[in-house]
């Protein structure tokens, strides 16, 4: 056992690792449940993992625990709720030097219309992009967290892209 | 998707104003860029790290159906001795945790382990594995018949009283019981351990041990057991264990007078009609039952 093993059980490394990365764990795992309560219940058992098995994992990798454990205690969860994602207070448009009432409208039925699309991509499709839309992680992050190779990320990221353009041109 | 690949570049990383108006070329590029912008602007719930550490370590962990387990975090604020005798025995207690699954006679159950492999479980089995080392080691105990639906990922172990079979990512069925061990891959690749001696099975081949023996049955071409399918059937094996399935099936005990159960039966009987699945052992082998209670005997009519 390295020196930087056992740091991890120290209480003081415990609570730096864990409030570092809660939100990022959290918002991993709201984006494949979809309720805050939830997610929140799945991050801190993942935790209670990592200090239980503290000695045990290499501290290079406990991100990737972190993630994989939340992985892994989702799965087991037998309830799925509709994954519905809100907009930040006052979210600007894409041009923000229009102004017509018009384009404002178009513009909110089109953020209607994606977080629907979202709700309807599979769990998988949906973290990945996600991760990288919002968290703004690149694919090598995303690969790494997920023990996946970086070409599944991309997959996953085209079946998205996919799936929404789809979804939203249909309407 | 046109340009795909670009497109997937664009959004792992910044791209210079040329760079983008060389995509503005692609199909649906407007749309791509409004769902690449709203979508960034989407808000996952925030979390208030200190009220979720407070409330972490004040938690009490529930573990699976065997254990319940309280981690107290004042001990750290007293003496350096009592932390390491707590931790060190929860760390050992704690990877000992062994999830378990029965099934009793007459029920059959499915299962998803922590990978989300899929089993299912025939009358009177057990299996049970440790699911905190399942990441890194995905093995576990299995006494009866089970069907294994793998998902791809590290080696995946079953280890029963007869021997172990060892998989990457398939589907196989493994019967284990008296004197019986019997293994069918029904997708991938299968090895099989028997008393130091490995086998392997791909895709419909079949492998059996009874009495001792080996057997390599023919290939078959069922897409799954047809047990699962709550039907028991059976290719030349000895009566003695069909009868042994009859009575896992359906609660009742079986007692002959005057018969070869050694004989070898090929055939089947629904697990769903007791009375239709007596006949269809009696009438292909020409006996005759008489039932008293729970208790069914089977005899030879022409006996002397």
């Amino acid at each position: 056992m390295s020196d930087k093993n056992k740091n991890l059980c120290e209480e003081n490394h415990f609570s730096d690792f864990y409030k570092k990365n809660l939100q990022a764990a959290s918002n991993f795992a709201y984006y494949k449940c979809g309720d805050s309560a939830t997610a929140l219940d799945l991050v801190q058992d993942a935790f209670a993992k990592i200090w239980e098995n503290c000695s045990k994992i290499d501290f290079d990798k406990v991100k990737t625990y972190l993630f994989t454990s939340v992985n892994n205690l989702f799965l087991n969860t037998v309830k799925h709720k509709k994954v519905v994602l809100t907009y930040a207070k006052d979210v600007p448009n894409l041009d923000r030097n229009n102004e017509s009432p018009d384009y404002i409208l178009e513009e909110e039925e089109f953020r209607i219309r994606l977080e629907k699309a979202i709700s309807t991509l599979t769990v998988a499709q949906r973290e990945v992009f996600l991760m990288n839309r919002i968290d703004g992680k690149k694919y090598r992050e995303i690969a790494e967290l997920l023990s996946i190779s970086q070409k599944a990320v991309e997959k996953r990221m085209s079946g998205a892209l996919k799936i929404l353009k789809a979804q939203i041109e249909n309407i | 998707m046109k340009n795909e690949k670009k497109i997937l570049k664009w959004l792992d990383q910044e791209f210079s104003e040329s760079e983008i108006q060389d995509l503005k070329q692609t199909e649906s590029f407007e749309t791509l860029e409004k769902i690449a912008f709203y979508s960034s602007q989407m808000q996952p719930p925030r979390v208030d790290a200190d009220a979720a550490l407070v409330s972490f370590k004040s938690r009490s962990y529930q573990k699976s159906k065997a254990k319940v387990r309280s981690l107290n975090f004042k001990v750290w604020f007293s003496a350096a001795a009592a932390i390491l005798v707590l931790i060190g025995a929860s760390y050992f207690l704690f990877l000992n945790t062994d999830t378990s699954f029965e099934t009793h006679i007459a029920e059959n159950t499915t299962i998803y382990l922590p990978d989300n492999s899929e089993v299912l479980l025939n009358a009177n089995s057990k299996i049970s594995y440790n699911s905190n080392s399942w990441k890194v080691q995905r093995s576990l105990n299995l006494v009866g018949e089970a069907y294994f639906k793998v998902q791809k990922g590290q080696t995946f172990s079953v280890r029963t009283p007869s021997g172990i079979v060892q998989v990457l990512g398939t589907q196989f069925n493994i019967k284990e019981r008296n004197n019986y061990f019997e293994v069918h891959c029904y997708e991938g690749l299968v090895s099989v351990t028997f008393k130091n001696k490995t086998v392997k099975l791909a895709a419909g081949k079949n492998f059996r041990v009874l009495n001792g023996s080996i057997e390599y049955l023919e290939d078959s071409n069922a897409p799954k057991p047809s047990w699962t399918e709550k039907e028991s059937s059976f290719n030349r094996i000895p009566l003695n264990q069909v009868l042994d399935e009859l009575e896992r099936q359906y609660d009742i005990q079986i007692k002959t007078e005057g018969i070869d159960t050694q004989k070898l039966f090929t055939g089947s009987f629904t697990n769903t009609n007791q009375k239709i699945a007596l006949e269809s052992i009696s009438i292909p082998l020409k006996l005759s039952y008489k039932i008293e209670g729970k208790t069914i005997i089977f005899y030879n009519y022409n006996a002397k």
